[in-house]
Formats: C-alpha cells, sequence, structure tokens
C-alpha cells in the first residue's frame, strides 16, 4: 500500500497538467511579443516572423516532453497497482448463479435498506424496479403454487414489489389486478410491511405510539424472548411525556404530571422484573425542572434512544418471524469478501480441470469465518467425513454415539448385531435412532 | 488440521474485489491525458502551419495571422485548464479511495469493530455498483449520498455508460461514435472492432432504405469507413448486403438487417467500455454474495427438519435461513466442514432434537417448565421427565 500511496504522491506533486499549463502560456507570451513587435513595427515583420519558427517549434516539444512526464506518473501508479494485487482476476463462475436471479436479489437488497432505516432510498428503488420490471399481465389467471408448509406463495417474487410499494402508498402498474391482494398477500409480506410503518414511525418521526402497540400485543413473546423492548419504550413514552411542553397549560409541572399519570398506568406491568428502574424513573419526578443536574440525566438527555429502540425493536420483530437480526446481506458480503480469496484459488485450480465450484453440492475446501459466522451446529460423521443431511441424516447407536446414515449401512451390511465403531457396545442396527442436530 | 474458524485479516487478499476501485480513476486520468494530448497536437498542427505561412506574407496579413495562432494557443490553454481541473478532482477521489483501503491494513483483526465498520462501508460501494449497473441510478445516487460515499463510487461513468446503452438501445449510434472517437487509442490498443460495427450497422440503415441515393451514399460510406481497415471481412458482408433486400431470408443479410443487432451492438459496448475502464463484467455485488452464500450455507439450511431458531430459543438467525437469502441460495452449493460443531454437552431430547444442555436447562427455565421436567423449546407440545434426556456422543 506504501507503494501505491507514494505513486499517487507523485502524481499529485508532479504528474499533472500544471507544467503543461505553464509551458502554453510561455507559448501564448512569445507569439504576444511578437505580434507586438509586428504591430509596432511593420518592416521588421520579416525578420520576427523568422524568428519566432524556432522557439515555437521548441515550445511544442517542450510540450510533449511535460506531457511524458505526467504519464511516467500513471505508469508508475499503475505498476504499483500491479505489484500489489498479484492476481489480477476475479472469480467468475458466480456469473450464472445470481444473474437468473436479479428479482431475489432485488428483493434482498429492498429489505436491507429497510433494516437500515434508508426508507426514502428504499422507496426510489421499489420505484425503479417496478417501472424497469415487465408489468404483471392482467388476463393471466395462474395458479399460484402454494408451499404447503408456511402457506406462502412459491414463485410470486414480484408481490415484494407490491408490498414495498403499498407500503408506501405508491401506485405502480398492475396494482389494480391485486387489488384485492389482502388475501393473497403472504403473512410475512403483510408483518413487513408493518414494520416498515412502525420503524418508520419510531426511527423518523419519533412517534412511540406503533412501537408501543405493536410491544404491547407481543407482551408474551417478547419476555420469553428476555427482551426488554416494552419497557424500553414505556421508558422513552415517559421520557417524552415528562419533557414535552405544553403551551396550553401555565403549569411548569404539567409534563411531569402527565409523566407521573402515565407511570401509574403502565408501570406496575413491569414492577416484577423493573422495579428498580421504574423507582427510579419516578424518583427523578423530585428533580424537575432541573433534570440536567439530576442523577436522572442520562435517561433524560440521551439523543441516540430512538435509535437504541429502533435497532431493539428490529431485532425482536425479525427474530419472532425468523429473520436474522443482522442484515442477511451484510453478512453474507462479509462472509463472501473473507471467503473469496480462497474461493479464488479453488477456482483457478478448478479451471484446469474444467471444473467450476459453483456447480457441486459442496464446496471442495473449507472456508474459515469468524466465530459469529456460525449458526448451525454442523455433523460431520466420523465414519465417512461427510456432513448429514437430509438424504444422509445422523443417526445415534443405543450407546450415544452419532454416525451417519450411510456409515451404518456400510457398517452393519448383512449383520443382525453390530459393534459401535467407537465403543465395545453392540447393539441391532434397527436400534439406531434418527437426531436432529 | 483446518481451522473453523478464523479471525486472521490479510489486507492484500482480502482486497480482491476493490481493485476496481483503484484502478478506475487512473484510467480516468489516462483518457483526460489522451484527451490533452489530442488538443495539443491539434493546435501544434494550426499554430506551427500558420506560423510558417506568415514569414512570407504582407505585415498586416502577417499581424492578423498572429492574432489567430494567438487565440488559438489562448484556447489550447483554456482547454488545459479544463482538464486540469477534472485531473485534480479525480487524484483527490484516487487519494480518497487509497487512504478508505488503507483502514483496512490497520485493522487488527476481523473481530475488530472497526472491521464491521469497513464491511459495512464496503457492503454500500457494492450495492450503488449494483444499482449502477442494473440501471437503477437513482437509486444508487440516494444511497451514494446518503451514506457519504460519492468519492467511493463511480456513479457518472455508470451514468455515461447507460445514456450510450440506452442510445443503441433506440436505435442511435451517433453517441456511441462520437464515444468511440474520444476513446479511439484506447480503443485501437484493445483490438475493438466496436466502431467498425456501428460503421456497419450505419451501412445497414442506408442499404435498408431501398433508395437509389441512399444506396450510392452507402457504397461511399462503406469505401469511407469499412474498405481498406484491419479486417476486410466487414467490407465484404457490406458488399453482400446491398445485393439483397431488406426483408431476404439468406444469412447472414436477414441477421443484419435485424432490428435486435443492436442489442448485440449495446452489449458489445457495455463490454467494451468495462474492459477499457478496468471495470469487471459482473456486479462485485454478485461475487461476494454468491461466495459468502455459500461459505455460510449449511445442510440444515434447506432442510426439511431444520431446526426453526424460532421465538423460544432465542438464537440469532441464520442469514441463509432468513427469508432475505433463503431462496436465493437454493442452489448454490454448501460449505465444507471437516469437524463437527456442536454446543458443549449435547443431550438428545425423545423425540431426537439435541441441544447443548446448559442453554436447554436456561430455556425451559424461561418457558416456566415445571422443575424435575423438560420441554423441545422448538415444540411445546410435550413435556417429559428431566431423566429422558440422554447423553450424546458427538466426535
Ligand atoms: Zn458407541
Ligand atoms: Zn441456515
Amino acid at each position: 500500500m506504501d507503494n501505491i500511496f507514494a505513486a499517487h504522491k507523485q502524481q499529485e506533486t508532479k504528474g499533472n497538467l500544471s507544467k503543461t499549463i505553464d509551458s502554453v502560456q510561455s507559448l501564448i507570451d512569445l507569439l504576444q511579443t511578437t505580434r507586438d513587435h509586428v504591430a509596432a513595427d511593420p518592416s521588421m515583420s520579416a525578420l520576427h516572423l523568422a524568428k519566432l519558427q524556432t522557439p515555437v517549434k521548441q515550445s511544442f516539444t517542450k510540450l510533449e516532453e511535460d506531457l511524458k512526464e505526467v504519464n511516467k506518473g500513471m505508469n508508475a501508479y499503475q505498476k504499483a497497482l500491479k505489484d500489489k494485487f498479484k492476481t489480477a482476476s476475479l472469480p467468475t463462475s458466480t456469473n450464472e448463479v445470481l444473474n437468473e436471479k436479479e428479482d431475489l436479489v432485488n428483493r434482498a437488497i429492498a429489505m436491507h435498506l429497510l433494516r437500515e432505516g434508508k426508507f426514502n432510498v428504499a422507496r426510489t428503488f421499489v420505484k425503479e424496479v417496478s417501472a424497469k420490471a415487465p408489468p404483471v399481465s392482467e388476463d393471466s389467471e395462474e395458479t399460484i403454487d402454494v408451499d404447503m408448509e408456511t402457506g406462502q406463495p412459491l414463485n410470486n417474487t414480484r408481490s415484494w414489489i407490491e408490498d414495498l410499494a403499498d407500503a408506501d402508498d405508491v401506485m405502480i402498474d398492475g396494482m389494480e389486478a391485486v387489488a384485492d391482494g389482502e388475501l393473497e398477500r403472504s403473512g410475512l409480506q403483510k408483518k413487513f410491511t408493518d414494520m416498515y410503518h412502525i420503524l418508520d414511525s419510531l426511527r423518523n418521526q419519533h412517534n412511540l405510539e406503533p412501537a408501543i402497540e405493536w410491544a404491547r400485543q407481543h407482551s408474551f413473546e417478547l419476555e420469553n424472548r428476555g427482551s426488554n423492548l416494552e419497557f424500553e419504550l414505556a421508558r422513552l413514552k415517559f421520557v417524552e411525556l415528562y419533557t414535552t411542553e405544553d403551551i396550553m397549560a401555565d403549569d411548569p409541572f404539567a409534563g411531569p404530571l402527565r409523566a407521573l399519570e402515565y407511570a401509574r398506568e403502565t408501570f406496575p406491568a413491569f414492577n416484577n422484573r423493573y422495579a428498580r428502574e421504574t423507582s427510579s424513573l419516578l424518583g427523578s419526578l423530585a428533580f424537575s425542572p432541573e433534570l440536567g443536574t439530576s442523577p436522572y440525566k442520562p435517561f433524560f438527555h440521551n439523543s441516540s434512544s430512538f435509535e437504541e429502540a429502533s435497532a431493539s425493536f428490529t431485532r425482536e420483530f425479525c427474530g419472532m418471524l425468523g429473520l436474522s437480526s443482522q442484515s442477511p446481506l451484510y453478512t453474507a458480503v462479509t462472509a463472501g469478501g473473507i471467503a473469496l480469496p480462497i474461493l479464488e484459488k479453488v477456482e483457478r485450480v478448478m479451471a484446469q480441470a474444467r471444473g467450476q465450484w459453483t456447480s457441486v453440492n459442496e464446496l471442495p475446501v473449507e472456508t474459515p469465518l469468524p466465530p459469529g459466522f456460525a449458526f448451525h451446529s454442523i455433523f460431520v460423521c466420523p465414519v465417512s467425513k461427510e456432513q448429514a443431511t437430509d438424504a444422509n441424516p445422523p443417526m445415534m447407536l443405543p450407546c450415544g454415539h452419532v454416525i451417519a446414515r450411510e456409515s451404518l449401512d456400510m457398517h452393519s451390511k448383512g449383520k443382525s448385531r453390530m459393534k459401535c465403531p467407537y465403543c465395545p457396545n453392540e447393539s441391532h442396527p434397527r436400534e439406531a435412532k434418527r437426531v436432529y442436530i | 488440521m483446518a481451522e473453523l474458524t478464523t479471525t486472521k485479516l490479510d489486507p492484500d487478499n482480502h482486497l480482491l474485489l476493490d481493485q476496481p476501485l483503484l484502478r478506475l480513476p487512473n484510467e480516468l486520468l489516462r483518457k483526460n491525458l489522451k484527451t490533452a494530448q489530442r488538443h495539443i497536437e491539434q493546435t501544434n498542427k494550426n499554430v506551427t502551419k500558420d506560423v510558417q505561412a506568415a514569414v512570407g506574407q504582407q505585415p498586416d496579413q502577417a499581424l492578423a495571422s498572429l492574432e489567430a495562432t494567438l487565440a488559438k494557443a489562448q484556447n489550447l490553454k483554456r482547454k488545459l485548464e479544463q482538464l486540469h481541473a477534472e485531473e485534480q478532482s479525480l487524484q483527490r477521489q484516487q487519494r480518497l479511495r487509497i487512504e478508505h483501503l488503507q483502514q483496512l491494513h490497520e485493522i487488527p483483526s476481523l473481530a475488530d469493530v472497526k472491521y464491521d465498520t469497513w464491511s459495512h462501508t464496503r457492503l454500500d460501494r457494492l450495492l450503488v455498483d449494483y444499482l449502477l449497473r442494473q440501471g437503477y441510478t437513482q437509486s444508487a445516487r440516494e444511497l451514494a449520498a446518503e451514506k457519504n460515499i460519492n468519492d467511493l463510487v463511480d456513479v457518472d461513468v455508470f451514468e455515461d455508460c447507460g445514456r450510450i446503452e440506452k442510445s443503441l438501445l433506440d436505435g442511435r449510434t451517433q453517441e456511441c461514435l462520437s464515444w468511440c472517437s474520444e476513446n479511439k487509442q484506447a480503443l485501437k490498443k484493445i483490438n475493438s472492432n466496436l466502431e467498425l460495427e456501428l460503421r456497419l450497422q450505419q451501412f445497414i440503415e442506408l442499404a435498408r432504405s431501398g433508395d437509389v441515393k441512399n444506396q450510392v451514399d452507402a457504397i461511399v460510406h462503406a469505401r469511407k469507413h469499412l474498405a481498406g481497415g484491419q479486417d476486410t471481412e466487414f467490407g465484404l458482408r457490406a458488399g453482400g448486403l446491398l445485393a439483397h433486400p431488406p426483408d431476404t431470408l439468406v444469412e447472414p443479410y436477414r441477421m443484419m438487417y435485424s432490428p435486435e443487432r443492436y442489442i448485440h451492438l449495446a452489449r458489445q459496448f457495455v463490454k467494451t467500455h468495462h474492459e477499457l475502464f478496468s471495470l469487471p463484467s459482473q456486479p462485485l455485488l454478485h461475487i461476494a454474495l454468491s461466495a459468502g452464500l455459500s461459505a455460510l450455507k449449511t445442510p440444515s439450511c434447506h432442510s426439511e427438519y431444520a431446526l426453526q431458531a424460532n421465538a423460544n430459543t432465542g438464537a440469532p438467525v441464520c442469514p441463509i435461513c432468513s427469508t432475505e437469502l433463503n431462496e436465493l441460495a437454493r442452489n448454490v452449493p454448501y460449505a465444507h466442514h471437516t469437524k463437527s460443531y456442536m454446543e458443549d454437552d449435547p443431550v438428545v431430547l425423545p423425540n431426537g432434537r439435541v441441544f447443548g444442555r446448559e442453554r436447554l436447562k436456561r430455556l425451559n427455565e424461561k418457558l416456566g417448565t415445571d422443575p424435575g421436567k423438560i420441554k423441545d423449546p422448538t415444540d411445546m407440545e410435550t413435556e417429559w421427565d428431566e431423566r429422558e434426556l440422554k447423553k450424546v456422543y458427538i466426535s
């Protein structure tokens, strides 16, 4: 990197056109002087002009040299880049995999933008995508295949656009065709629209009501998850009531009194888990209006509290829907950046064997990631060294040792009793039990 | 034994995706320089000629000639000043980009919070790159502005490219031809025949009209642009075309008359454009994402029996299992592992589900299961006696 920086510095100081401009100025001066001489003394015109020929030629030679200098700077920079990035090529076998799935990639991006609270960008994006995507044909009465497990429509990829557009009251072409979409809309997409509204209110308008209402409806689940979102929101509400100035009331305690009223209504429900916090909030009432110097200052002068509540809300909302709380797109692209150097090498090796890593079931090499990137337990059969799959699931022998089914079949072939490969225990192959890891 | 996880950050390898970031400003600087060179050559030719001619002229005529050359030199200076301003802006951008990549070299490990920040910025860059390539230019602009990464993305370059691509798709060759002349030398260097293809298209349009005057123009056009070039095949194809009417079924002339040819031209232009500016041919997001999908994917992610990390377990949800990416990851390979990876002290419930003993206990406490009893937190239907838990050995 130092070499690249040095080459760049060189370019900034020397490898630029400023010298060339100076040289052109000299040429202008030269022409100007000659012109003035000719104007002052026309009889000597031929002489002056004859004297001009060589300097003009030299001027342009100088200009060319100046440019060469700039060019040299560029070549030096390019060489520094070349030395730094020895492998110039990027893996290419990813082409087909994602090129055919533009719509799914777009959906992932739209959801990512919403998670990040980039509502305006998301809105523009949805508009641009729907303007580009082919219009939904109105008379096609195709039956939508429904996933038996989740009840969600399959192959209905365009509907995310309608949901997001709908969330923002953007009318798009073909909306009429799905006007009674409330029925068709899958549960998840409906919820996603809700999340959009609640987050928009909370983060952008600092309106707590929709979030509080949602948290109240999911109070039980939230508590099971060990979340304190509901209390966090109530605390924010308390602070808001406390500090909002009511211009109609001339009572300086109007705010604190409203807060007190709210606290009496709401806080008893939290008493078990948040006794300390609630009493400390109420203690702040004694300090009104000198909150700034009170021990409660951090509660009241915390500009990032809405940001934090939004993050906490997103985490809980997504968690309950089975969505990850960190943006999956972020996690995947980061993991990709980490794994790419290894995959690039694999691709180079496999290219010689005319293979592609994207066309197999399993990557040919390990791609280690940082600890936070493991989300599932992994079972690798100690006998075959293969990862368990639905087709080749983990089986537990009565002794508690686990091997993959194919290994079990192999090991017990033709025998009515088999010895565990890892302990002296003997058992009947039928006694092996499928486990879910 | 291979490591299961890593926190090692090897910046040199890590920057595989980021080369174009540093290459493009330099390519644009080069183009800038070439333009300067063209202006200088042009002025050189004119000024030298005028100055020579002036020697034999009458004084008042010579004075006028000198004034004209002076104007030309001043004009050159103005143009160079503009190019210099552009150059400075590109160099500033280049420095900011080097600094951005330099940051990565100062981050000690992948687990560092600074890496997280850096990687977020990279994602934003890749997203803008993707949006630009797919033609979602307004979204790209807004995202770049909101994330304050205008100097790390190339909105103008892609917008320009998109504008010319669209003009071709609309059946116009003029915009692309002037782009070709702006980049003449660079195109020559990579042996591009884009300009010839465009000239051939102009010829096809003249031939298509069928009227005699246009036919003559077509021949003149072919002589000027298509014959004698480095590729004689173009002249031959052009000649053959004149012998066939626009509704011909004879190949390759039918294809030449087809409006689809503009789609090919547009594609060829984009390809040439990216090659010229050292831009990868596909979105960087695709490259990073498909590598990441595979590195994260496990056989569980699309398994019928996958343990749904649902509300009751509170475990972080896997990004591949998450709705955003699940379908996208369906056909990519899953990661390779040589070692099992499991919570400590695994136990199996009577229904076959395996959990770490500690976590299972904690979850059951939170669920309010009676002491001595145990439930599967992912399926609360049944309650068992705690003694039915069985230790399982996973090596
Ligand atoms: Zn055993
Ligand atoms: Zn998963």
